[in-house]
């Protein structure tokens, strides 16, 4: 497991070295640790205390703006790294300073400014506003989730001790930017002095590439170095464990719970049996997508840890839909009412993921756009504005079933192998046919139609080419006569879209 | 800096007694354990024993998530009696790298210098450490089922060690289930001195629930916000369920949080009513000032409880009207198939068949089969269904989990479920 961290053991065991130092004395590093912790927080590329001496600011205007925009961490670290300091050059000591957190990551600049506010129509703005990455300052429909989480944190903060929460519902219901508002707002309090100060972590399952790497994160958020995940396990578990007379409370936030359980669930278990310990003060609070995940998933014992105090965020309604849609288009005209609400009421019959709406409507806005710039519709129309058409043009798009088409586009013989598959299956009744039958049946059709036979290897070459396209579910062609076939569009499909086409 | 600053008035606001109580019920570990007065003493008793006659010994704790072990073997670690005349560790086994990893901790806890770095070494320097160390020494080892492997090479050598000649060793082993020891352990039956003794915690009855209750809000002198009549209902419930200690308190705290919030909200109106008729304005700021404390009430436990214990009933109240249309009409679909037809293993592929039928019938537009296998994920996540994962996804299983009853309730559209029940047209092909 060790070599698998593809980290050299020299250096974990330098890096093992200053932490027992500092970590000994543990008064005196939390103060500086968490000012550094908030600092990486609210802002990644902030240059925190006196010890360091890189600013990414420093490397960009001595970098050629021509090159091409690479992700340029390397590059940029490298040519600070050597003008500023001058001593460390070589590719380890450069990641030892990496993994000390001496050096932050940035991202080169670009050389050109990014366009100005004025020059933007109606449309543009919208759009932009639509984007889901522009998260509210209130989220709108989501009172009274909020009510619920800030009570429970305000409580556990104030009380100084720990304990979970479980947070629930399907994708797109706004779960993690409901938990985030609530943190910052706490946050604000805490500056305004009216709730004592505290930590705030996160991690989420699905950027970790294995439960255990959990640790590694947690770990540097406190205090922004990196180490090997047994070592980072057993720091934190002295951490939480060792009671210190000044320790503020710590607030975790574990998104995609689910990623982090394996067969020992032995990550679940220790970030939730922390809080259970009166040193440790942390609050953890899980988010999960499945209503039932302890029940089904989790072990008695991490269940049991998990506690009852949960929370469930049911899908938007249209209502809900809409009154975030126009929240969010703040009283812009760009967009008809009753298009908004057609939006609305389609996702919300679907899903209720207000992801999905938003994308519809950005989509619509993109294909009003495109309308209005042909020359006829703007010489009479010079007010841009989404109205139904585009929306459901833009639904047309995004809940549209490609498969009518793919079928109507096929050649004139996979239409007759996708028909003799159809006809097999209704002669059998039984969902899964052989090569062989679906070959008689090809035979029939073609002596019907006055087409040619194809020779049973062209007709695997279709076979094959229609289960690469996913119209058909087939074995490997290794079978010959013998592979086994089965439709994977409905047959009502088929007859539809061959008969349209006849029609023509 | 902001947080130096801060650090001091963490104590200051005056702190009511629904926030006192609700710290009070904190499932961190106590001092005191009323309800497991028995078993602490039968563990003393078997560490006395085994101190005074110098003898080796193991012990196997069983019990369900929640009723107290590791709180009363921790209690014992920490106990002066046994201090000075026992050397101790204690090791929870989540907390390891490996299985193997066991014997490098215990190195660490014991502050045993191996020769190598091998996990061989480890075991050597431990069972050297048996062989010559003259103090007792008392090991837990908590959460031990997860030492278990194919071969349990590692639990069988650590409960080897008491047999070892001149060792002095109590080995305490802590897990949740029963019979541990006998269905993986089955050699150490065949000697009866490596055979560890086995102690059992019972759940927790109601009355020691109660006592529980009691004395951590006497603790807090706030035993006037639970009236006895609550405690009772709580404890009730509680251990008819699972007699989980964690889950009670939890519980309790919930109560007194929605309690807090209730009566917040009651103040609030009480201002905005101040605010509206500015005549009564002085007597009810007087009111106000008295500070009164409200009991729980017994409907504000219920309804905790029920929130807690009846998954598809709060369900309902929830879900009303936010239950996604095609979502509803794939579940009546479901039960419609699973109604009228004999073989009841329903792929993905033919669900969807009927659906699309189904809607076509209604005027609605029906999904895509990509964009309905998505949907049906969803309704998996509020465990309606479950998805048997194939190699295709046309041919994956559904399967209900609720009955039909409970979806009928959940669905709470009668019109449209019986408009589709009736509608055993769809299902011919």
């Amino acid at each position: 497991t060790r070599l698998a961290e593809g980290t050299p053991r020299r250096s974990i065991q330098l890096s093992s070295i200053v932490e027992k130092r500092v970590f000994n004395e543990d008064d005196i590093i939390n103060t500086p640790k968490r000012t550094k912790a908030r600092k990486s927080i609210s802002i990644k590329s902030a240059d925190h205390d006196g010890d360091d001496d890189y600013v990414p600011e420093l490397s960009t205007p001595k970098k050629t703006p021509q090159k091409t925009p690479s992700k340029g961490k390397r590059s940029t670290t490298k040519s600070s790294t050597s003008d500023v300091s001058g001593t460390p050059k070589t590719p380890s000591q450069k990641l030892k300073m990496i993994r000390s957190g001496e050096i932050k990551p940035s991202l080169e600049k670009r050389g050109i400014l990014a366009g100005s506010e004025k020059g933007k129509t109606d449309l543009q703005i919208a759009r932009e506003r639509l984007h889901v990455s522009v998260v509210p300052q209130s989220l709108p429909c989501r009172e009274k989730e909020f009510d619920n989480i800030y009570t429970f944190l305000e409580g556990k903060i104030q009380d100084q001790c720990g304990g979970c929460m479980y947070v629930s519902g399907v994708p797109g219901t706004g779960k993690t930017a409901t938990v985030t508002g609530v943190i910052r707002t706490l946050q604000e309090k805490v500056t305004d002095d009216e709730l004592p100060p505290f930590d705030f972590l996160e991690i989420n399952g699905m950027r970790l590439t294995e439960p255990r790497q959990a640790y590694v994160h947690i770990y540097r958020q406190l205090t922004g170095k990196t180490v090997s995940w047994e070592h980072a396990h057993s720091l934190l578990e002295k951490r939480f464990t060792t009671p210190a007379p000044r320790r503020v409370t710590t607030v975790l936030l574990v998104d995609e719970l689910d990623i982090l359980c394996n067969r020992r669930q032995d990550v679940v278990y220790n970030l939730l049996d922390w809080p259970t310990k009166a040193a440790a003060r942390l609050v953890v609070i899980t988010i999960a997508n499945t209503m039932d995940l302890p029940e089904r998933l989790l072990m008695g014992k991490v269940t049991s840890r998990l506690g009852l105090t949960r929370l469930t965020f049911q899908p938007y309604t249209h209502k809900q839909l809409q009154e975030i849609v126009t929240g969010r288009l703040n009283g812009s005209t760009a967009f008809k009412g009753d298009a908004v609400q057609l939006v609305a009421r389609k996702v919300a019959a679907v899903s209720g993921d207000a992801r999905r709406a938003l994308d519809i409507c950005r989509r619509a806005t993109e294909i009003a756009d495109a309308a209005a710039s042909k020359p006829e519709n703007s010489s009479k129309d010079s007010m841009q504005c989404v109205n139904m058409m585009h929306v459901q043009q833009a639904l047309a798009e995004m809940i549209a079933s490609a498969k009518v088409q793919a079928i109507k586009n096929c050649s004139r013989l996979e239409q007759i192998f996708l028909q003799a598959v159809a006809a097999e299956v209704t002669r059998t009744g039984v969902e899964e046919t052989s090569f062989m039958g679906v070959y008689t049946q090809i035979e029939t059709i073609a002596a019907f139609m006055g087409a040619s036979t194809p020779t049973p290897g062209r007709a695997l070459r279709i076979c094959s080419k229609l289960g690469s396209e996913r119209l058909l579910i087939c074995e490997h062609s290794r079978n010959d006569i013998f592979q086994k076939i089965l439709l994977n569009v409905s047959m009502d499909d088929i007859h539809y879209a061959l008969k349209v086409n006849n029609t023509n | 800096s902001p947080p130096k600053d801060s650090a001091q008035p963490q104590t200051s606001p005056v702190r009511n007694k629904y926030q006192n109580a609700r710290k009070v019920l904190n499932s961190a570990e106590c001092q005191k354990l009323p309800g497991r007065e028995e078993q602490l003493e039968e563990l003393k008793a078997f560490f006395r024993e085994h101190l005074e006659n110098k003898k080796s010994g193991s012990l196997y704790v069983s019990g369900q998530p929640g009723t107290g072990k590791t709180a009363c073997l921790s209690l014992l670690l920490r106990s002066p009696e046994f201090n000075n005349r026992i050397q101790k560790v204690y090791i929870n086994c989540t907390s390891i790298a490996s299985i193997g990893g066991v014997y490098k901790k215990l190195c660490a806890e014991l502050n045993l210098k191996p020769q190598g770095r091998t996990e061989r070494d480890h075991l050597m320097a431990i069972t050297h450490h048996l062989k010559t160390s003259t103090r007792m020494l008392l090991i837990v080892l908590d959460e031990i089922d997860q030492l278990c492997s194919s071969k349990q090479s590692v639990l069988y050598t650590i409960f080897e060690w008491p047999s070892l000649p001149d060792a002095r060793i109590i080995l305490v082993g802590i897990a949740n289930s029963l019979d541990l020891t006998e269905r993986t352990l089955l050699r150490l039956n065949a000697r009866c001195e490596l055979k560890p003794k086995h102690m059992h915690f019972p759940p927790y009855t109601k009355q020691q629930i109660v006592d529980i209750f009691k004395s951590r809000l006497e603790e807090a002198e706030v035993l006037d916000i639970f009236p006895p009549v609550t405690l009772q209902l709580l404890a009730a419930k509680v251990s008819a369920v699972s007699g989980d200690v964690r889950r009670a308190l939890d519980i309790g705290r919930r109560v007194v949080e929605i309690a807090e919030q209730q009566k917040k909200a009651g103040e609030r109106e009480v201002k905005l009513q101040n605010l509206n008729n500015i005549v009564g304005e002085v007597e009810s700021t007087q009111g106000q000032q008295e500070e009164v404390l409200k009991p729980v009430q017994v409907t504000q436990v219920a309804a905790v409880l029920n929130k807690v214990y009846g998954a598809s009933q709060n369900l309902q109240e929830d879900i009303e009207e936010s239950f996604p249309l095609q979502q509803k009409i794939m579940l009546c679909t479901l039960m419609l198939m699973l109604r009228n037809e004999k073989n009841k293993d329903i792929t993905m592929g033919r669900l969807h068949e009927v659906y699309r039928r189904v809607c076509n019938k209604r005027n609605i537009h029906p999904l895509d089969q990509a964009e309905f296998a998505g949907t049906v994920d969803l309704v998996q996540t509020r465990g309606i269904l479950r998805i048997i994962k194939k190699k295709e996804p046309r041919l994956s299983k559904v399967q209900l989990q609720w009955d039909e009853d409970e979806v009928n309730g959940a669905l709470s559209d009668k019109q449209l479920i019986a408009s589709i029940l009736d509608d055993t047209a769809c299902l011919a092909k």
